[in-house]
This record gives structure tokens, sequence and C-alpha cells, in this order.
């Protein structure tokens, strides 16, 4: 099995960018940034009116339930869903080959499903200041009640797409495109560098 | 000791010295102090040289309206000039200079101006451009030559040239109620906000929360105003829902009530703590917005009111009682309203003599006068203060007998002795982001101010701000406005009491005192009363006139202190009451806003970078990287001593001899889905889609709405429901929205999905004559023959265990194959083949000969499909489907567009072997010295190693029709002339057997 | 400015893209009548006031937005998806709150 290359691979990086503490950590990173590379991440759109099919094409394959509303979404810790957009999702899971999990669960009557898991890339954002440091980025409410755990948003920063699902109380699952993950985490580690991060 | 810090009181840290430097000279303070009290209190009165006539200047105020002390701060080779003294805190290490002064401060040679002042009046830079014609000096040749020694007289500080090494952020925050401001209103409405659970953010733009509470000696609870305030702010501070933002301006009130403030993380601080930025743009989106933004002491307009040591009364009150610095020993005030005995008295009792109040009013009310004895103060009621007199510094006023009903001066005038005057000229609130909030400031005659509109969005006023002067109503407005603005209720319990010096809120409606010499009314800009009233003879009586004309309430204070007097000065003259002539509408921002702080996260490097699957091997074997747009691409693979041109010709010539590989990851790849894809592509595109068969691929050609042509790529058919769709790399987002926007808004009833998958796919493009057998060496699990895989053909197999989807097309023009992987296999494919390839002869090449290959076969990219041309143009209506509409299919044959004289693409050979340039112009017939009649122009040009010549596309008039002949290029801007000759844009294998095979 | 998208809440206008007047009408695929492209293509209502307006959030959930924004005030009165068959639970109901 020849093993997926990530483009935050750590050779080519600044030390700073790699394993280790950096910026003003002394008193205790206040983040923990790092890449989850989960083995699949999906996107899952529905035919008007078949929103409901998917979502129980969903629960099927992943055995997650996914609230009711824009933007609702769950984790297990293994497997993660959120909506991002009307009609439409994103699964990701631990394990590579989720897509033929749904070949013949989410049938052409009720969507389609295409395969990103080279395409997007995550990074995770713990820590107490994961909301602070965030907040440089995206023009979207952070705080827990406005954005609850599971829940996913779309926004962007700049140039950069990125689908943001909320995995903990402080922590974070940003998705961006692979071609500018590099550089969002460049620009992600030197906005953690005040409060101190750690690149696990 | 220094000559004017009391001996106690104050809320600096006395057993804190820290040591700054000003205009070079050696100076000690106290934490807690700003650079003006630290200077005052080292007994410096001249701070600067005014705007115009380059005026000795003092302080005039102790806070951010201060329009005089303004000085450059120095950090390393950093300047950053225009800062008000009253707003820099010290630290040690602080370098400080003062503005506009030549050879030194003391000594200003042009002080001189003020003796011309005539010259430099109300209009100076309009009239001077129309300026008298002595000689050749004619008008504005005249103001030109002038324009040098005026611009280095009169002006601000100068702006450094060195880089920035700052860091800048931006915050986004969101909350329930923004408070705006801290004194007492605002600490009330916070607390009374939080307590309902309410997110609230308290912004104050100086160091310590407070306001006036700091320093108005008032008692609150039964403590101290300044210790009420300390505990309160305190207190907020163990709220989980309250963010305490000190040193933060909100300077602009936005749409939706979004604001918009600035937050000085470390200028306070010797350097930065790591990471730290010096700057916060905070973007805050606010459900309520209490405004607590208080207000400003009017100055008075009379003769000399500009002279060092002559300042507001309340700033000197502050001196005294925030930072335990006397403003004068000997202090004489003048005023119109009953707020200057307070200051008076406070000033007493931190030591100084108060040798007269001067007041305009006859009538003192008891308590005033009382306040006077206190004060043991002369009282002068129904007196004005007529000329100051001394130089640099004060040495005494004169004072006359006045009449306020008339502004008569009667009397003999009389000498005071005092090193420092006092004005108060009444308050006006801070009103200027209820201002920008939208809607027209009210003018209240009993306070003798412009008092906040009606909210036009969701802000509601406390305190000051809204009119209400004394400390006990800002405390009952501040905590009603904080439980309105979380949406509460009143509640019972007692409101914090106030101990404090009676007063009257309404001043006199005096602004000016009219006597002989000039009387300041913008202190900044050097604007006089007699310039206001000379704009007015001359006509330019609307206030935004009068603003442009004498640039009354210009430059960095925005008129802050001068604004009113302005105004009134103008009603007076136009005999009209002041709300008929208006005020103007301020703007954001509220002060000075840094640059820096707007560009943010932007500055520096931080745009970001796209970076296909296989950039770290290119940067590793030695391509010089190229951006497009944002991506990151080789431009060559150069080897040691080749120029760009060698190595582009190495790399196209053994490609087109063996074999070359190019990294395609780019090209923009939309993934189209469900049943209706097919139809949605037929629509989409000027050809058909819905006859390709399943694994096979298409080019395609889209037209915009308006008939011209759009974007062009491949198209391959992966499932009867899946189209994968290429697009160029530059056009990617605009294809992606354009078919978003048909499937969204045109076409609902299609069940189409497009979703960007650019950067699922890596893409390698194998091309040359030894391409195949590449392949054939390394691809398992499938045929790569011409069987298994024609011309535009698909397959799926694997390279090095990785599954691949190799497509058969050609950009090239040769034998040459697309081959698609997952992107995290991209590296490791493309070195598989590199392998595979090197028995072979295989290269790499970069986007130089990518785009010389693609000249040489007159390939269409965005350089032809400019917006301007149709596929007509291009040669491509051979693409134009007649068995369907599509989009542009209306429009594209309208008269303009089908007429004859349109630019057509075309090829040209340069005929005297040199090179040419992009963008040239093509012309009949040479004319080197008149350039004229351009036929049509280069849109790409390359060396061709397949012609052994220089060549170009060109987009000519006609060129079809002139095919054969000869013509010029003519660009006059690089000095390159010279014949061509006008050919076929297909320069080399026009019948594609290379590609065929 | 704020744009509230039916998806994704209140957002800034920086993740928005104007896709122009909401008030064109496209003729029929094959139609003939150049006219009628002329005026779609071409011509464009330009009110002081109420305006029909098509927004994508472009930098959100991607949608098309009918939008109608006062084009004096820029106060926006209504925000639909321009699909009329997204059913979206309102947004309140994932969030537990308003």
């Amino acid at each position: 099995m020849v093993e997926r290359q990530s483009p935050l691979e750590p050779a080519p990086l600044e030390p700073e960018l790699r394993t280790g503490s950096h910026g003003d950590f002394e008193h205790g990173p206040d983040v923990i940034l790092s890449e989850t590379r989960p083995g699949s991440i999906l996107q899952l759109a529905a035919w008007p009116g078949q929103e409901k099919n998917l979502i129980a094409g969903i629960h099927t394959v992943t055995g997650l339930a996914l609230p009711d509303g824009a933007g609702a979404g769950s984790t297990d810790g293994v497997r993660s869903v959120f909506g991002f957009a009307p009609g439409k999702f994103t699964v990701v899971d631990e394990a590579e080959g989720l897509v033929s999990a749904f070949a013949g669960v989410v049938t052409p009557a009720i969507g389609t499903v295409t395969d990103l898991s080279h395409g997007r890339t995550a990074i995770r954002i713990a820590g107490p200041k994961a909301e602070w440091v965030l907040a440089k980025f995206f023009a979207i409410d952070f705080a827990l009640p406005a954005f609850p755990v599971g829940a996913g948003r779309s926004t962007m920063h700049h140039d950069v797409f990125a689908q943001i699902q909320r995995t903990g109380a402080d922590q974070f699952d940003i998705y961006v495109f692979r071609s500018f993950a590099r550089s969002f985490w460049k620009a992600l580690c030197h906005a953690s560098e005040e409060v101190g991060y750690e690149v696990q | 000791m220094s000559p004017r810090r009391t001996d106690a009181g104050g809320r600096v840290d006395r057993l804190r010295t820290i040591r700054f430097t000003f205009d070079g000279a050696p100076y000690t303070g106290h934490a807690g102090d700003t650079l003006a009290s630290a200077l005052l209190a080292n007994g410096v009165t001249l701070f600067g040289r005014s705007f115009k006539y380059h005026r000795p200047r003092g302080v005039l105020t102790a806070g951010v309206e201060e329009p005089n002390a303004l000085v450059t701060v120095l950090r390393g080779e950093v300047r950053e000039p225009n800062i008000a003294a009253t707003m820099v805190e010290i630290y040690d290490g602080l370098t400080a200079v003062s503005q506009n002064r030549f050879p030194s401060l003391a000594w200003d040679i042009n002080a001189a101006n003020q003796l011309g002042g005539k010259l430099l009046s109300a209009g100076f830079y309009y009239k001077t451009f129309m300026g008298p014609a002595i000689g050749p000096l004619k008008s504005t040749r005249f103001w030109m030559f002038c324009e040098h020694f005026i611009r280095r007289a009169a002006g601000l500080g100068r702006a450094g040239t060195a880089a920035d090494t700052a860091r800048y952020e931006r915050m986004n925050a969101f909350c329930d109620v923004l408070v705006v401001g801290s004194g007492p209103a605002g600490l009330m409405a916070a607390r009374a906000a939080a307590d309902q659970g309410a997110r609230v953010i308290l912004s104050e733009l100086e160091p310590h929360f407070g306001g006036s509470a700091n320093w108005s000696g008032e008692t609150i609870d039964g403590m101290p105003a300044a210790d009420w305030a300390a505990r309160a702010a305190g207190q907020l501070e163990g709220y989980d829902n309250v963010r305490l933002l000190p040193r933060t301006t909100v300077w602009g009130y936005y749409d939706g009530n979004t604001l918009a403030a600035l937050e000085r993380v470390t200028d306070h601080k010797e350097r930065p703590g790591k990471g730290e930025p010096r700057h916060r743009y905070w973007i805050i989106r606010a459900k309520s917005v209490v405004l607590a933004t208080g207000s400003f002491e009017r100055p008075l307009v009379f003769p000399g009111n500009d002279r060092p040591g002559v300042m507001l009364a309340h700033a000197a009150e502050r001196y005294a009682n925030e930072y335990g610095v006397l403003a004068g020993n000997r202090i004489a005030l003048f005023t119109n309203n009953d707020s200057a005995y307070r200051s008076a008295l406070a000033l007493k009792k931190a030591g100084a003599a108060i040798v007269a109040i001067v007041d305009v009013r006859t009538e003192l009310s008891s308590e005033m006068r009382e306040l006077a004895d206190e004060a043991e103060a002369k009282s002068l009621s129904g007196h004005a203060v007529v000329a100051t007199e001394g130089g640099k510094a004060l040495s005494g006023i004169k004072v006359q007998r006045f009449d306020m009903t008339n502004g008569a001066l009667a009397g003999e005038a009389r000498s005071i002795q005092a090193d420092c005057l006092l004005m108060s000229g009444g308050w006006s609130p801070t009103i200027h982001l209820a201002s920008q909030a939208g809607a027209k400031a009210e003018w209240n005659a009993a306070r003798q101010a412009f008092l906040p509109p009606k909210p036009t969005q969701q802000w509601i006023g406390a305190g000051a701000f809204t009119g209400s002067f004394s400390t006990a109503e800002a405390i009952a407005e501040g905590r009603a406005a904080g439980l309105s603005a979380a949406g509460g209720t009143g509640t019972p319990t007692a409101l914090p009491v106030v101990e404090a010096a009676p007063g009257d809120p309404d001043p006199a409606p005096v602004f000016e005192i009219k006597a002989d010499g000039k009387s300041f009314v913008d202190f900044q800009h050097d604007v006089t009363a007699e310039d206001v009233r000379l704009a007015h003879r001359e006509g330019f009586i609307s206030v935004e006139h009068l603003k442009r004309y004498t640039t009354l309430g210009m430059a960095t204070d925005q008129g802050k202190s001068s604004n009113i007097l302005g105004l009134a000065i103008m009603a007076e003259a136009l005999g009209k009451p002041i709300p008929e002539v208006g005020t103007t509408r301020f703007r954001p921002p509220f002060s000075a806003v840094s640059i820096g702080s707007l560009a943010a996260e932007r500055f520096g490097d931080l745009r970001p970078e796209r970076l296909t699957p296989m950039h770290d091997w290119h940067v590793a074997n030695g391509a010089t990287m190229y951006s497009a747009g944002l991506w990151y691409r080789p431009m060559i693979y150069g080897h040691a001593g080749e120029t760009i041109e060698q190595a582009y010709v190495r790399e196209a010539k053994a490609t087109r001899e063996s074999a070359g590989i190019v990294d395609v990851s780019t090209l923009g790849k939309i993934a189209v889905q469900g049943p209706d894809a097919a139809e949605f592509l037929d629509r989409v595109y000027t050809n058909m889609f819905s006859t390709l068969a399943v694994g096979k691929a298409r080019y395609g050609l889209m037209l915009r709405e308006d008939g011209l042509a759009f974007d062009d790529g491949t198209t391959w058919r992966l499932g009867q429901q899946d189209f994968l769709m290429t697009t160029t790399t530059a056009n990617a987002g605009k294809v992606m929205q354009h078919l978003e926007y048909f499937l969204d808004v045109v076409w609902p009833e299609l069940r189409v999905h497009v979703t960007s998958v650019t950067d699922e796919w890596a893409g390698a493009a194998i091309g040359g004559p030894k391409a195949r057998a590449i392949l054939a060496a390394c691809v398992t699990g499938t045929a790569v023959d011409n069987a298994a895989l024609p011309f535009m053909g698909i397959v799926h197999g694997k390279i090095s265990g990785v599954p691949v989807m190799i497509c058969r097309l050609s950009f090239s023009g040769e034998m040459a194959f697309e081959v698609y992987s997952g992107a995290g296999y991209g590296t490791h494919v493309w070195e598989a083949l590199i392998e595979a390839g090197k028995p072979f002869g295989l290269v790499t090449y970069g986007l130089e000969a990518l785009g010389t290959m693609r000249i040489e076969k007159g390939h269409v990219t965005g350089a032809e499909i400019d917006g301007r041309t149709t596929a007509r143009d291009l040669h491509l209506d051979w693409m134009l489907s007649k068995k369907k509409p599509f989009i542009g299919s209306a429009m594209m044959d309208r008269e303009g567009l089908i007429a004859p004289g349109r630019l057509e693409l075309v090829g040209l050979i340069s005929l005297d072997n040199q090179p040419l340039n992009g963008g040239a112009h093509i012309v009949e017939d040479l004319d080197e010295a008149n350039p004229h009649d351009s036929i049509g122009h280069i849109t790409a040009c390359c060396y061709s190693p397949a012609l052994g010549k220089y060549i170009a596309l060109a987009l000519v008039k006609d060129g079809m029709a002139r095919r054969g002949t000869r013509a010029h290029i003519s660009d006059p801007l690089r000095n390159r002339f010279g014949p061509v000759e006008i050919v076929s844009n297909h320069f080399f294998d026009p019948d594609g057997s290379r590609m065929h095979g | 400015m704020l744009i509230t998208c039916p998806y994704c809440g209140p957002r800034d206008v920086i993740e928005f893209t104007y896709q122009g007047d909401g008030n064109r009408e496209r003729p029929q695929p094959a139609s003939q009548n150049l006219d009628a492209w002329n005026a779609y293509v071409y011509d464009r209502l330009n009110p002081a006031g109420d305006h029909n307006e098509i927004w994508q959030h472009s930098g959100g959930c991607r949608a098309h937005l009918r939008v109608v924004r006062n084009t004096l005030t820029h106060e926006i009165s209504s925000v639909a998806f321009a699909r009329g068959d997204h059913k979206v639970a309102a947004r309140h109901k994932a969030e537990g709150k308003t």
C-alpha cells in the first residue's frame, strides 16, 4: 500500500511549522495544531426532496445521526458528518474507502457522492485559545452557543475556502483545499505564536 | 523633583521612573504618564509648531482630541508621525521628536510666515493655484515653482521610508452588547448588560478604564471616583461573558451594527511579546451598542488663544488629579460655564495659585461664587480675555469688561500675571459614532451643543454623550442603557451615590471674543476666526464648503475641538441660528488608524500560495517556479549556465524528439454529476456532449451569454451520469460560478451537482514520440496501445501500485497522455513516470516549453480568449453546434460579431530573426517616428525550435485574408520594429499526424 | 454590509459575489428574439430604492440568493434561495437558540 503524501510533510517546512512547541509557549501552549489525515472525505449531495433519504443513508453507513437544521452535524471521534450547504454534507472517516460503502446506499435517485479524500486537507486546532486564533481568520461566531459541537460552517479566509466542524468544546476541524493547505498552515502557526502553540 | 510634579496625588506610579527622550534631550517620568504629562512635569511647554504659521504651540488637551502636541515616535528606523503626545504612554527608551520645525523647535525660521498672514489666509491653495503672472511664471507654473517651498514649510510630520516590520492582525468579534467608553456610564452599562447574561465587550481608548472618574475628584459610593471605577473594572474582569478592550478606539460604525476598532496592543511596551501584534483591527458585530463616549470641552476663541500655556480647563484638572502634574503655578481661567470652577478648585487643591476666574457671564450662581472663594480666586464676572502675553510660554493675560448680549468690550484692558490660562467654552457630546451610523445630529440651544440623533441602528446612548453631563446622570443612564441593550428590565436596586461639585450644565452662548489679533478656531490647521469670516465674504457659506475652503476640521484631529466654534462664527456672520447652518456628517475613522492594521494579515508574505502535489519535487529538481495567479508552477528546469530561452528550447525540442512531462495539476477540474449532466453540458458547451461515449473525452468550448468566447477544455465522460470537466487554470473559479449560476438561477429543474475537484487529482501530461512506450513500461492493469487507448480515449490502470486514470489528449501536438492520480499519490506517480522515462530520454518541462509548443500548434489560451474574441475569430466555429441552442448561441452571430474587419487569430514569423514581444502592435506601414494604424497585436511569442524561428500568435484585423502577406511589428515602448510574415496559426504539424500517431 | 444567508446566517458581504440584476428574464434557449436576448444580456434596472439582486454566497454554502436591497440605505428587506426547492430547516433549530 502506497502511503498518501500530505501537503504538510515536515521535510520542506520551516522548523516552527513542524512538530514541537513554538511561539510564546513558556506558560504552556494554548492551542494544539495537528493534521488529522482522515482516510475518507466525501461530499454527499441530495436532489431536492431527497435530503431525508440521504440523511438516512448517511446514518446507515456511518451510524451517525444528523440533527435537523442548517449546518447541523455530529461526530463520534472516528466518523464525522455535517451539513455545509443546502442538501449537501461532508462525511469524514478515519479509514479509507468510505466511498464504496455508499455505493448501493446513496443511489442516483437520491443524490451524488463525490470523493474528496485527496482534495481536502483536515487541520485540527484545539485548546483554550482555539476560538481566539480562528477569529483572526474567519468572520463567523465561534462561541459555543452560536456554534455547537458537531455543527459545521462554510466560510473563507481571503481566497481559502474552509469548511469547519466543531468537534469538541475547544476543538475545531478545518477542511481546506489541499493546494492551499501549506499556506494556510503557515498562517495558522503564525497567528498562534502569541498564545503559544504545539504542533502534534 | 520635576518642576511641575506635585508632591503627592495623581495615579502615576511614583516608585517607577521611566526614561525617554524628546528632541534628543533625556527626560524622566513615571509609569502611568503620557508623553504630554511627563513633558509638562518636566516644565516643557513648547511641543510643536503650527501648521501654516509655525507659531509655537503647547498642549491644549489631555486626550485623543489634541490638535497641537503632535509628535513623531521613532522605533529603530521606523518613524510614526502625527501622534498626539497626550495619547503616547511613556516607556523606557521612548524616542519622540517634535514636528514641523526648522532648524529647531525653539528657533524656527518659518515662524516669519505669521508676518505674512494675509498670504496664507483661507483658500490659500485655491488662490495660489490661480497665482499671479510674473514674467514667465504664469499661474499654475508659478504655483509649481512655489510648491516645493510651501510644502516644506506647511505640514505635519514626515512619514518614514523604512519598512514597518511590526505585526498587525485582524480580529472578528461578536457580542450582544458593545459598550463604547468606560466612564461611569460605560462601566454601569457593561455591568448591567453582563448581569443579564449578555455577551459584552467594553472598549476604552485610553489605557485605564474609568474615563472622567479617573480625574473628576468626585466621590462615588463613598470612595474616590477613580477607585470606584477601578473596582468596577476589576469586577467586570471576573465575568466570563465580558471582554475588556483597553487602548481600543472604536473608530467606525457601519451597516448591520458592524463596528471597527483599533487596539494598540504594544505601543506602550519597549518591545512586543513573542508573536504579539502591534495593533489589532477589531471588526465587531454587536446586536446592540451602548455609546458612552462622553464629551469634549471646547476652547474659546480670542486673540492669542493658541499661546503655549493656554489649555482646556478640564485638561489641567486631569493633569493635576490623574498625573500629579501642575499645568502652571499661577493659573487664570476663562469660561462661559460652571465646569471651570470645579477645575479651579481642583488645581488650587493640587497646589497652584488661582489668580483669576474670568467669566463672560455677569450673573454667577451662589454655588459658583463659593467655589471661586474656596479656590481663593479673583472672580471677574462680565469680563473676557482679550489678549495673551509671552513668547514661547505664557506670562500674562489682558482682560476687559465684556457684554455678552452684544459682544462689546468696554473699559481699560488690564493685565494679570499668569503662567497658565485655562479656557472652557462649554462641552460637545462625542457624537461621532452616532453620526457615522447614519443620522443628523440635533442642536440643543440650552446645552449649546449638537446632541446625538435618534438611532437609525441598534444603539443606545448614555451619559455625557447624550448631553447629560453630571456623573449621577451618567450612572443612571448607563445602567438603563446596559439593561435595555441586553433586553433586560429595570431593577429596583439603588444606584451608586455620587458626591460632586454643583454646576449648571448650560453654558452662555459665547464662542468668540472679537479683539485685535489672531484668534484661532482650528489649532491644528491654523484656521482663525477671520478666515471663517473671509470664507463667508467670498461666498463659501455652506458648512461643507467652509470646511474645504478653510481646511477647518481637517487633518488628524478632524476638528474635534473646532467644529462647533467654526460653525458658530459662520452662523453669526450669516445672521442665522446655528442649526440652520448645519453640521458636517462625521465619517470614519473617529481618530487616526494605522494602515498596517487595515492591511492586517495580508501584510507581508501571507498571500495564500497554491501548490501542486508535486511542488516540492519541482523545487528539489531545479525548477524555477513562476506564480500564475495564486498557483506556483515550474517555468523551466534550467541547467547550469542556461538562459531561460536556452532552457525552454531544450525542453521543447527534447519533447518533440523523445518525450517530455509537465505538471498539469493546476487545470481546473469540476465533477459534473447527475442524471441531467449530459443535457447540462450540451447547454453549457457549444458542442455536443450527450453523444460522448463513456470512457471518452471531448474538447469543449464555452461562450458567454453575449456570444463571446469564455473558456475551453476537455471534458471526460467517466460514467453515464458522471463527467470530469477541465477548465483553464486561470478560469477555474469563474467557470465554476458560471455553472452554479445556471443550475441555481436559470435551470433549477436540472438534476446536476457540480463540485470543484481541482485539488483531488494530480495531473501529469506526458507527450512525445516515446510517450506511449514510457507508459507501456510502467502502467499495469490496462493496455495503452492504439486499440485500448485511442485519441481521446480514457483507461484506468495502475502505476507503481497506485490507481491512475489516463486520457490520451494533446496540447503539445505530440502523441500525449494526461495521467491523473489521487493528489496524495501525485509525487509517487510522477517519480515512477520519470523513472520509467529514463531509458527513453524523458525530460521535465515547464510553462515556457508548454507555451512554446502550444504556440507552434496554434492552440488558444486566455491570451486569445480575452473577452473580446468570438469562436469565429479564433477559427473555432467548427465547434458551434447547429443542432441545439447553447449559452451564447443566440447572441454570437450579431452583426458586429460577424462583420468584416474583426481581429482574427493568425501566426507571425519574425523576418529579421529577432525576438517578438507580447503586446506589440502590428502595422501595415512602418512609421517609427509616428506609430499609427495598428491592425492588431501579438498575444504570445517564443522561439520555435521546431521551425528554428521567432514566431508569435497574434490577433490581426481580417487576419485570415492576410495570410502570406507581410506586415511590421511596431513596439515603440520597447523600441522594437521589424518585418513579419502573417501565416496560419497552425505553424507545426497542421494535420495533427503526430498526435494521432 | 451583512447579508443573512438562509443557510449560513448573517455573513459579511466579502463572502458574497454579486451576480447581477435579479429582474432579468432569460428567453427560452431556442428563442431567436434578439431584442429579448439583448434586454436580458444588457438591460439593467438601476432603481434608487429597493432592488432585486442575485448574490452568490461564494465564500460560504455557494447558494445563489435572491436579495431585495435598498440601493440608498443598503437595507436588505428579504433574502431567499434562488432555487425555490431548497427546504432548509430554520437555523435556530440546529442551534437550540435564536
